[in-house]
């Protein structure tokens, strides 16, 4: 029972395998001129050499900057080889009232945010400007297509908080050689063919038809909604989460641009439909556009069309005449644990929920980031770790599925059946419930994120709530703060919008900055 | 604005270039780029430090005149106060063009002397005997010395280039350039904020190993690393004319 864990083996390379290896053998150094006796971790991942990832055009958030920057990767190389461009934020259309109501998510949490709660006194002017353009630059940048810095600002660092939109089979490759190259990872490709059992039930190896046996003491499951260890192997079940999103299918297509220079959204555009919402991510090469919705509401050839008419009029009828769709689908849900014995979970093996805010990839990285904070030292100790994942992995899934489901609920559409479902009071978490509740007295604030394990920061209830027209009620009593308050408010608001001015005239597009990406590079000072 | 042509004995024969140095004639300027094989003179009378281009995000070295936009501390009434002037500022209005060169393979370019002919330098002389400026060209439209001196200038200022990218690039390779942001504040109690330029990173100098010493010694980048060190010495001076001014 003392086995000391010095290798671990990811099964599956696609996204999530490739970047939970590099996480991984970053902080456990094990690169190919460091590795030595006294250091005799190994990370090996087998991937299969017939089953093609899925390459969808995927966005990240700001985290990803971190996490890149930790494996040691160059961001001019990153966006160089993945397709990538910046993404500031996600702007959604048609989400409160099913015409062309907009309201915006930026990246950056309101000025002044860990001092004054801007969002009372936004309500007095609520008629005048929206709460996101009120408290923050970025949503009118990105509203102009503009990018997050300038080319001079050093790689990682901004003018305004900024996540990737990616190519993700691109992404897998490019991580895929930096594992293998600079890291030191072992690359097989192999096909599973059978998985042998210790006596405790941990999995002692992994049979390969061309590859033999190759041990491990910690197995990592990426091999995508198959689940091959995690689910064929343990049969750990999924919770569905069905019953609160209702989304299940996508239908994806890849439109390239009119004019190879046209304008790069910086943002992720989410369009809503009739029983879900059509996406659109800006990728230098071509967008991606897709639709995600409830089969149960919609059928593919009434989604098709809607989609079709989304490409049809967002770039031309031509575009929608050549369009391929690419249909998914998904059973919303996750696993009830991800670790189990010497096995973990990660990626979509652990779990997956429609692409609405992003979350599949910080997943992801914050997954492989805890297994190489806490990699057990042995295997006594490794269901201690394990039972703390899953408390804290169950924990995150609950609060991204409230966080999506609170963009459903507080919608004034009423015109399909999807919409009226999704604000039925059964298909709302209970925590959510007592949220709403409260927040009609008291905006989100910092008090609303009192676990470190929070996914999203209160500033993010604040601009969706505030975005879909929630109201807070003002404060019932007069307050001795308030005065100063108000006039601090005031400064803010008034500084907020000067630097909306400063940053509109200095910030390039975001065409433009990734062009000289490709010219120039960012320098590393 | 520029705009550049290409200088032509022909169509240029008349044409005359005021030296004066002065706001009025666009010197009016807070720094400059400046090249290694012109640190020994830069440091005598300037600050050395980094750069970056808006355009490009790309480092240069550049001398400091002065401590805020379209101030230089160097210009007064009778012109630029300073034992030596950069080749940048003596340039003008000339720049460094390339044409297709025909001799060339396909797609190689040579350098050809251009001219701003929106520079306020320039003076039309039209055939008559005013003696105000330089002429570029001489009767006979062989280039005069005044000219000859320039295209020097300028092909200094075209190795100095080529100069600076490698100088750059080993700096960066060895992490040797540190972003520094500096307060002054002068006699009058206003302060100025030097910011977004960068500076040799003393502590990571020290510690580089003898191999790597051995070869920046060879190339020459030694001497111009501990040139711009020394260059510091050269803030005092400034601040004092500042405050002097400041009166």
């Amino acid at each position: 029972m003392n086995h000391k864990i010095n290798r671990v083996v990811i099964v599956g390379g696609g996204t999530a395998g490739w970047l939970s290896a590099g996480i991984i053998a970053a902080e456990h150094c094990i690169g190919t001129k460091t590795s030595s006796p006294e250091n005799p971790f190994q990370l090996t991942l087998v991937e299969s050499p017939d089953i093609a990832t899925i390459g969808v055009g995927e966005g990240t958030w700001p985290s990803m900057r971190s996490t890149l920057q930790k494996m040691g990767i160059s961001e001019t190389d990153f966006f160089r080889e993945c397709s990538a461009s910046f993404k500031q934020g996600t702007l959604f259309k048609g989400w409160r009232a099913g015409a062309d109501d907009i309201y915006t998510h930026p990246f950056t949490p309101p000025q002044g945010y860990t001092e004054v709660n801007l969002a009372p006194h936004w309500q007095t002017a609520r008629e005048q400007i929206n709460f996101a353009q009120a408290v923050s630059p970025q949503s009118a940048l990105f509203t102009d297509k503009l990018a997050p810095k300038q080319i001079s600002t050093p790689e990682y660092a901004f003018n305004v908080n900024y996540g990737y939109h990616l190519d993700a089979a691109k992404f897998a490759e490019f991580l895929r050689k930096h594992c293998v190259e600079k890291l030191g990872v072992t690359h097989i490709k192999a096909n599973v063919t059978g998985i042998n059992s210790a006596d405790n039930g941990d999995i002692a190896s992994i049979a390969t038809d061309s590859h033999g046996t190759i041990e491990g003491e910690l197995f990592i499951d990426c091999s995508g909604s198959r689940a091959l260890l995690i689910g064929e192997h343990f049969g750990i079940p999924v919770c569905s989460k069905s019953d609160i999103l209702f989304n299940n299918t996508a239908l994806a297509a890849q439109i390239p641009y009119t004019h190879e220079n046209d304008p790069i959204e910086s943002c992720t555009l989410s369009t809503a439909q009739s029983a879900g919402w059509i996406w659109e991510i800006g990728l230098p090469t071509r967008r991606g556009i897709g639709h995600v919705y409830s089969s149960d509401h919609n059928t593919e050839e009434r989604a098709s069309e809607e989609l079709l008419a989304y490409i049809a009029s967002t770039v031309s009828e031509q575009a929608a005449a050549a369009a391929t769709l690419r249909k998914v689908k998904f059973s919303p849900g996750h696993r009830a644990k991800f670790w189990h014995k010497n096995c973990v979970a990660i990626g979509m093996s652990a779990g997956f929920i429609e692409p609405l805010e992003a979350s599949a990839l910080v997943l992801v990285e914050l997954s492989a980031a805890m297994i190489a904070e806490q990699l057990p030292a042995n295997r006594q100790i490794m269901d201690l770790v394990a039972k703390r994942f899953n408390d804290k992995f169950l924990y995150r899934w609950d609060r991204i599925i409230e966080f999506l489901k609170l963009h459903y609920i507080l919608t004034q559409r009423r015109d399909t059946e999807y919409w009226r479902d999704n604000c039925e009071s059964s298909s709302v978490p209970e925590q959510l419930v007592d949220l709403l509740a409260l927040w009609r007295h008291q905006s989100p604030w910092h008090r609303d994120n009192n676990n470190v394990d929070d996914m999203f920061p209160s500033a993010s209830f604040q601009y969706v709530i505030y975005g879909m027209d929630f109201e807070t009620m003002p404060s019932q009593t007069q307050r001795r703060s308030e005065l100063a308050e108000r006039q601090r408010a005031g400064a803010l608001f008034q500084e907020n919008a000067t630097r909306t001015k400063q940053l509109q005239t200095s910030l390039p597009s975001n065409r433009d900055l990734i062009n000289k990406i490709y010219t120039f590079g960012f320098q590393k000072i | 604005m520029s705009n550049y042509t290409i200088l032509n004995n022909n169509v240029h024969k008349d044409l005359r270039v005021n030296t004066m140095r002065s706001a009025e004639y666009g010197d009016n300027i807070m720094y400059t780029m400046t090249f290694p094989m012109e640190f020994r003179d830069i440091q005598s009378c300037y600050p050395i430090f980094f750069c970056k281009d808006p355009e490009s995000g790309q480092l240069y070295p550049a001398a400091l005149l002065g401590f805020e936009q379209d101030q230089n501390l160097f210009l007064s009434d009778s012109g630029w106060d300073a034992t030596y002037i950069p080749l940048m500022v003596r340039r003008h209005p000339f720049l460094i063009g390339f044409q297709a060169d025909p001799d060339g393979a396909e797609g190689a370019t040579k350098p050809v002397v251009s001219i701003d002919s929106d520079s306020p330098r320039l003076i039309e002389a039209s055939g008559d005997d005013s003696q105000e400026g330089e002429a570029l060209f001489k009767q006979d439209g062989t280039p005069s010395d005044f000219l000859q001196t320039s295209i020097g200038t300028l092909e200094s200022i075209h190795r100095g280039l080529e100069h600076n990218k490698g100088f750059i690039a080993a700096l960066l390779e060895h992490e040797l350039l540190e972003s520094f942001s500096l307060e002054i504040t002068l006699n009058d109690g206003s302060n100025n904020q030097l910011m977004g330029f960068y500076t040799i990173a003393e502590e990571k100098l020290q510690s580089l190993d003898g191999e790597t010493l051995a070869k920046f010694n060879t190339q020459g980048y030694l001497q111009s690393i501990y040139m711009a060190i020394a260059s510091f010495a050269r803030l005092r001076p400034m601040i004092d004319k500042k405050n002097a001014q400041l009166g």
